[in-house]
């Protein structure tokens, strides 16, 4: 698992040296919708899935603490 | 001669004033925020089942919950944002009502609720976050500081993260740690109460009251648990990177240790090689979980997010999850934002969820007492779970409608359809409004 982590980075890493976007470029990316997080309308149910699921992080949500919760 | 210098003092003349152009341009910063921004947050939240960890995997899960809170984003100057999050989450349960099932004019029994205070509680909390991003942008330093309340838990939390942007902001790096010290108030099931340390045991007086029926020896392994505290440590890595005009993805980390008292104190375990005893209908706890005083749990996660033309993007996460308990997991999510119109978008989704069970669950009746750990807690089981969504956003960049003094700039509201193949099945209805001060 860790190998394919470090197989994605240099992939996503590769690609940042083939291209760099400038910012009169960005109007696509700089969309609401093409945000690299969850929506903000989402962060409850986010918080509910760490009550029901037992896997949490790597989504911007809880990790563990600050409730009764897995 | 006299037009060589001429031309050489147009051009010093074009570089200096250039130059002060330039200078200019660095003096010049856009404000972080430009103005406080306001937004309310809510959810309504229903599930039921009949796996509840309460009452040792049997029993209704009926829950609702009701949250609302207040996110103020205020620019304390041109790179300092000060941000309060304040929330409430009241909840009603039939499984957390049964912690004390003897109460009511009716039966015990864990398909049904009780009337104790326990099947009520709210959650409150109160986040500050403090940010102040460099002159160019490029480097943000963040501070945050938590505190939450429930009837049996208390936590206070600490945070800090910094995030660096290179390659023309088209890379951007970031670490997070947070620690949390909670407290635990523990509350245990009513018939083990007497079964603490100083207590009558099967003599007390709630055995005068309430027959026992079955095995009537009772005489369960229970002892209340030493320590209350639980400590979280976590650290959070991110990578963003723009791949494309159209395409940009994002890598995520997360480490977690957590100490202390994991179980839920309030959560009966049923074991099978144990006489049964009841009241009522309602079979009287063995003991309550035990697990682990430590868990370290890994997560890695990423997301790819692709504008395909002015109509639609496609959004895509995907998480795979581990931990030292046994349990790995994986979790997908797709969402294909729809614009519908320059302020409305329509936004369906679809999330699966797998997980495998923790090393120390068995379900009801079905754990050993001569195990060290065990549980009957449903949300550490082996399931899949599959998730159908759909929302609508609508956006007014100029935010021409306006409440007082503030300036409506979006409202978001969704939809969620949770469904497990354990039975548990729940909705969950979510909205969002932000708001800009004039």
């Amino acid at each position: 698992m860790i190998k394919k982590g470090i197989l994605a980075v240099i992939i996503l890493t590769s690609f940042s040296s083939c291209v760099v976007i400038k910012e009169y470029d960005k109007v696509f990316i700089n969309d609401p919708d093409m945000v690299l997080a969850d929506r903000k309308c989402d962060r409850n149910l986010t918080t509910f899935h760490s009550y029901r699921e037992a896997a949490s992080g790597a989504n911007g949500g809880k990790t563990g603490g600050g409730c009764g919760c897995n | 001669m006299k037009n060589l210098f001429l031309h050489i003092l147009g051009v010093l003349v074009l570089c200096c004033t250039s130059g002060y152009a330039q200078n200019t341009e660095e003096t010049y910063k856009k404000r972080v925020l430009e103005t406080s921004e306001v937004e309310f947050l809510t959810s309504y939240y229903t599930q039921d089942g009949n796996n509840a960890a309460v009452s040792g995997g049997i029993g209704s899960e009926e829950l609702t919950d009701a949250t609302g809170t207040f996110v103020i984003s205020i620019p304390l100057s041109d790179d300092e944002v000060l941000t309060i999050d304040a929330g409430i989450s009241a909840y009603t349960s039939a499984s957390s009502s049964n912690v004390d099932p003897f109460d009511s004019n009716n039966a015990a029994d864990p398909f049904q609720a009780s009337s104790g205070a326990s099947g009520n509680d709210v959650w409150s909390n109160v986040t500050l976050a403090y940010s102040n991003s460099s002159d160019d942008r490029n480097n943000i330093w963040g501070a945050k500081l938590a505190v939450a309340v429930e009837y049996d838990y208390f936590s206070i939390g600490l945070g800090g993260s910094y995030t660096a942007l290179f390659n023309e902001k088209n890379t951007e790096l970031g670490i997070t740690t947070n620690i949390y010290l909670d407290k635990w108030n523990a509350i245990y099931p009513s018939e083990l109460r007497p079964f603490a340390a100083g207590g009558n045991g099967i003599n007390d007086a709630f055995f005068l009251v309430n027959t026992i029926t079955g095995n009537t020896n009772y005489n369960p392994q229970f002892s209340e648990f030493g320590k209350e505290t639980r400590n979280s440590y976590a650290v959070g890595l991110s990578f963003s990177q723009i791949l494309t005009k159209k395409l940009q993805g994002a890598l995520l980390f997360d480490a977690v240790l957590q100490d202390g008292l994991l179980s839920t104190p309030f959560q009966r375990v049923y074991f099978g090689d144990v006489a049964d005893s009841f009241i009522e209908n309602f079979q009287l706890a063995d003991d309550v979980e035990r697990l682990p005083d430590s868990r370290f749990k890994l997560a890695f996660g990423g997301r790819l997010n692709y504008y395909l033309n002015e109509t639609f993007v496609l959004r895509s996460y995907y998480r795979y999850y581990s931990d030292d308990w046994g349990i790995s997991s994986h979790t997908a999510n797709f969402e294909v934002p729809v614009k519908i119109s320059n302020s409305f978008t329509v936004y369906p989704s679809y999330r699966y969820y797998s997980q495998t069970s923790a090393d120390y669950f068995s379900p009801f009746e079905s754990n050993l007492s001569t195990n060290l750990f065990y549980t009957s807690d449903f949300d550490l089981s082996k399931y899949t779970a599959n998730q159908y969504g759909i929302g609508i956003t609508y956006t007014d960049i100029f935010t021409k409608r306006h409440i007082w003094k503030f300036g409506l700039k979006s409202i978001d509201l969704k939809f969620n359809q949770y469904d497990r193949n354990t039975g548990l099945s729940a909705s969950i209805v979510s909205g969002a409004v932000t708001f800009v001060m004039d």
